[in-house]
């Protein structure tokens, strides 16, 4: 469905990936996990449309997607939920929310019916539907992040470290939430620096490290691999 | 006390003060949305107002009419001008970006007197020497069609921005970038729109300062400082703030004509003053919001 091949990324003179080769098939969960400054957010956003690769190709059902500006992107079908949640801070949650479907003709017809699917999904957004999204909790601000995502009705939705900085009870939610959208069909891709987790609910995974692929597996080789056990899960 | 002045002077100011707004509108929407200041703004109102002034004299429409042309006319030199100098420079440290605006503002100054020479110009329509007589004070019929239709205009943007699907783009890319790209929001268009529609916005200006005041080509520039002035007394890049702005300015210079010594002379600069008393007393605006 996705196939990332040889993507080279560079800020400036600094290479961030090197030869990044990655496939995504239908319905799957995948989890890409790394340490700080890996490169994990370089290739979401590689794939999102906000930054463009030096050499390489990324294909969604087989066409080319690079070089496309990130509002093709996610009309195409691919939603991300950015690390940083980058949210509008002074519309209401509910604005937000609809703003993910507003500039997407199909989403934008079952608008209403999005937005019941992401209160059941996260059931706090319905009682804060008129607060101000920059006055809400860090937990709340990413649970608006997935909604407004999932309003675009996207058939992969990415998802760039959702866990971060949040309490046991909401990472719960969060990869909760993961998986509930996971099993209805849509194509996940998560990164992760919480390993344990990711790995645990991801099919398969890939490992990052210094911009390169070290490794790939299901989630399971890869949680019982001696590598990542010493490296990433404190084993 | 002499209340029939006093009355007179808040009728005054608040009459003004709409044209004030209408014209700082624009400038709010480009530095709320692109982030950029645009010193070319008030030579944006000074095309529209010789628009006006042609249209009126070469083919006798009547300048309130005229805002039907003035504002499409504006809009398309709106996307002529973005495209060809304020894209160029988007991704420039702000500092190119105002250099930029302010070349462009001292260029169609001079344009506009190789054009038009720097004789001031004015429209008298039938309707210019009409007064209108509201209890104690009396207001001239044009200055309070100019107001009402500042007041429309700035309904419509207000409305515009709250529940179109353009406006809330604005809005959006105003207030976050990344995240607008990330809902499909074609972040370059919109600005491309939005310095478009805020160019419209002076074409509408434009066609109201035609009939109230000379036009001349650096009667732009002499809006421009009020304008800075309003954006400075309101809070950066929000429209509560430059209605607020507006009023606050138009009333000072009221009063000030009114109850000071010489006071019309000084009353054209008390602008400057009021930029200076805020931001030393209170940089954030009156509003107290401001940008980030
Ligand atoms: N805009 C940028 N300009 C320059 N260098 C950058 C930029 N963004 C990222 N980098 C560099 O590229 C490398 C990969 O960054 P990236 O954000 O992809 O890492 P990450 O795996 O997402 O890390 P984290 O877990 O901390 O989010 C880092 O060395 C980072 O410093
Ligand atoms: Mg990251």
């Amino acid at each position: 469905m996705l196939k990332l091949k040889a993507i080279d990324i560079n800020y400036g003179d600094i290479q961030a990936l090197w030869e990044i080769s990655l496939r995504v098939e239908e319905g799957e969960l995948v989890a890409i996990v790394g340490s700080n400054g890996a490169g994990k957010s370089t290739i979401l956003k590689t794939i999102s449309g906000l930054i463009r690769p030096r050499n390489g190709s990324v294909e969604f059902e087989g066409k080319r997607i690079d070089g496309l500006a990130p509002d093709r992107i996610v009309r195409a079908g691919i939603s991300m939920v950015p690390e940083g949640r980058e949210l509008f801070p002074r519309m209401s949650v509910r604005e937000n929310l609809e703003m993910g479907a507003t500039y997407i003709g199909r989403a934008r017809a079952q608008a209403a019916r999005s937005l019941e699917h992401v209160h059941e999904l996260f059931p706090v957004l319905a009682q804060r539907a008129g607060q101000l999204a920059g006055t809400l909790s860090g937990g709340e601000q990413q649970m608006v992040a997935i909604g407004r995502a999932l309003m675009a009705k996207p058939r992969i939705l990415i998802m760039d470290e959702p866990s971060l900085g949040l309490a046991p009870l909401m990472v719960e939610e969060v990869f909760r939430a993961a998986r509930t959208v996971n099993r209805e069909g849509v194509t996940v891709i998560l990164v992760e620096q919480n390993v344990r987790q990711s790995l645990k609910f991801a099919h398969r995974g890939y490992v990052l490290e210094n911009g390169r692929i070290v490794m790939e597996g299901t989630g399971k080789e890869l949680s019982e691999n001696r590598h990542v056990k010493e490296a990433y899960l404190g084993l | 006390m002499d209340w029939p002045s006093f009355f007179q002077s808040i009728a005054n100011g608040v009459l003004i003060a709409g044209l004030y707004a209408s014209v700082t509108l624009g400038l709010t929407l480009v530095l709320g949305v692109m982030g950029i200041v645009n010193f070319a703004h008030g030579e944006l109102v000074m095309l529209g107002a010789y628009s006006t002034f042609w249209l009126f004299t070469m083919l006798g429409i009547d300048p309130l009419l005229s805002i039907a042309i003035t504002a499409p006319l504006l809009f398309l030199v709106g996307i002529f001008v973005y495209r060809f100098t304020i894209r160029p420079i988007l991704k420039d440290p702000p500092l190119n970006q105002l250099l930029l605006t302010l070349g462009l503002s001292i260029f169609l100054q001079n344009l506009a007197m190789i054009l038009w020479k720097t004789d001031s110009r004015s429209v008298i329509t039938s309707y210019s020497g009409m007064s209108l007589h509201l209890g104690m004070v009396h207001v001239g019929a044009t200055r309070l069609i100019t107001f009402a239709i500042s007041v429309a205009l700035t309904a419509v943007l207000i409305v515009f921005l709250h529940k179109m699907r353009l406006g809330k783009a604005m809005r959006a890319v105003s207030e976050n970038n990344t995240g607008s790209w990330l809902v499909g929001i074609n972040v370059q268009k919109t600005y491309m729109l939005a310095f478009g529609v805020a160019c419209a916005l002076a074409g509408v200006s434009g066609s109201l300062v035609s009939t109230i005041m000379y036009t001349y080509p650096m009667v732009g520039f002499k809006l421009s400082l009020k304008a800075f002035c309003i954006l400075i007394l309101g809070g950066l890049g929000n429209i509560s703030g430059a209605l607020l702005g507006s009023l606050v300015l138009g009333l000072t210079e009221s009063f000030v004509g009114t109850y000071v010594p010489e006071g019309s002379g000084w009353a054209e600069g008390i602008s400057f003053f009021l930029i200076i008393v805020v931001l030393i007393i209170k940089p954030t605006g009156l509003a107290g919001t401001r940008r980030e």
